[in-house]
């Protein structure tokens, strides 16, 4: 018996981050027209070449898609993206509030479970942490419809943009000259995990917002 | 389009080759027709972001076509120029010749 050579099919990835982007009443449309240049390409041209151009085409497609989500609707994604950046700015405490008012409510130091209180201390404000910006990106992805990757990315621009400044200080200045900042590295890896969770946040909105869509579609 | 109903490059470029295809326009073959005919290398996304923008004003209207296997079963969206985006196609045009009338330097390279 022999084996049927299976159909060229496009980079997984970058289809699903061009329908992640691309607005919801278009992204079909979108990744219909790449995928029917692309198995043109492929056979014409070979598949290598065709998932080169699929791949430049996406981030093409990705890029303009982002610049017309603040075109199309520029007040209300503005408006999603202060109200994100004012509840990030008033929340950030709150994760360390948190988890020290829950220990001090169990009074580790009486308690036989102290290894769980000391975990929790160390990773209980990274996890509340990185939770809390999850639910920062629903939020504005909530808010920012249609354009929730765009305004969910923006905003951890917007967040990152302090600590981007914060380094571009820091290693600007001469070795010797450097100000001591306590902790950097743990700081830049909890600024990050926030960031990536307000993208995930994001995702999860696009992603839950996309299978209801196509539900209704197909009902 | 300006609040004076010029088109831009770009917007006038795409309605034109919607225009040209009449009821085969979507997103590949307005692509195609577009780097035909002036040799401009254009993404798909660029295509959409400027059909989305003209939709929004009304200078085009679209509609889905059926699901083909070739598309990965995903459907064409069609799209057609609207009497008003006509009118802004002929008021840009008009500007346009009228800008360009008695230019000796382009009568002579054309």
């Amino acid at each position: 018996m022999t084996q049927q050579p299976s159909p060229a099919r496009p980079p997984r990835l970058a289809a699903w981050l061009v329908d992640l982007f691309a607005s919801r009443e278009q992204a079909e449309s979108i990744l219909g027209d790449l995928s029917e240049e692309f198995s043109d390409l492929a056979s014409r041209s070979g598949i290598a070449n065709a998932r080169s151009w699929y791949r430049l085409q996406s981030a093409k497609t990705i890029a303009h898609q982002a610049g017309a989500a603040f075109h199309v609707a520029p007040p209300w994604t503005a408006v999603a993206l202060l109200l994100g950046f004012l509840l990030s700015w008033f929340s950030a405490g709150l994760p360390g509030q948190l988890i020290v008012a829950l220990l001090r409510t169990q009074r580790p130091y009486s308690s036989r479970h102290y290894e769980a209180y000391v975990w929790l201390l160390a990773y209980g404000i990274p996890i509340v942490s990185i939770t809390q910006s999850l639910l920062i990106g629903c939020v504005v992805a909530l808010l920012a419809r249609g354009r929730e990757m765009v305004a969910a990315i923006a905003l951890s621009l917007l967040r990152a943009a302090p600590i981007a400044w914060l380094l571009f200080i820091f290693f600007g200045r001469a070795p010797l000259a450097r100000p001591v900042i306590p902790f950097l590295g743990p700081f830049l890896f909890s600024r990050a995990l926030d960031l990536i969770g307000i993208v995930i946040g994001g995702v999860i909105v696009r992603k839950a917002r996309s299978a209801s869509a196509s539900r209704v579609a197909a009902t | 389009m300006s609040a004076r109903g010029y088109l831009g490059e770009f917007e006038h470029i795409v309605l034109l080759a919607v225009l040209r295809l009449a009821d085969q326009a979507y997103g590949v073959t307005i692509r195609r027709e577009i780097e035909a005919r002036t040799g401009r290398e254009v993404s798909i996304g660029a295509i959409y972001a400027t059909l989305d923008r003209l939709e929004s004003k009304n200078l085009v209207q679209s509609r889905l076509g059926d699901p083909t296997p070739e598309r990965g079963g995903r459907s064409k969206r069609f799209f057609c120029v609207t009497a008003q985006g006509v009118s802004a196609v002929k008021h840009t045009q008009r500007a346009l010749r009228s800008l360009t009338e008695g230019l000796a330097l382009l009568r002579s390279s054309l």
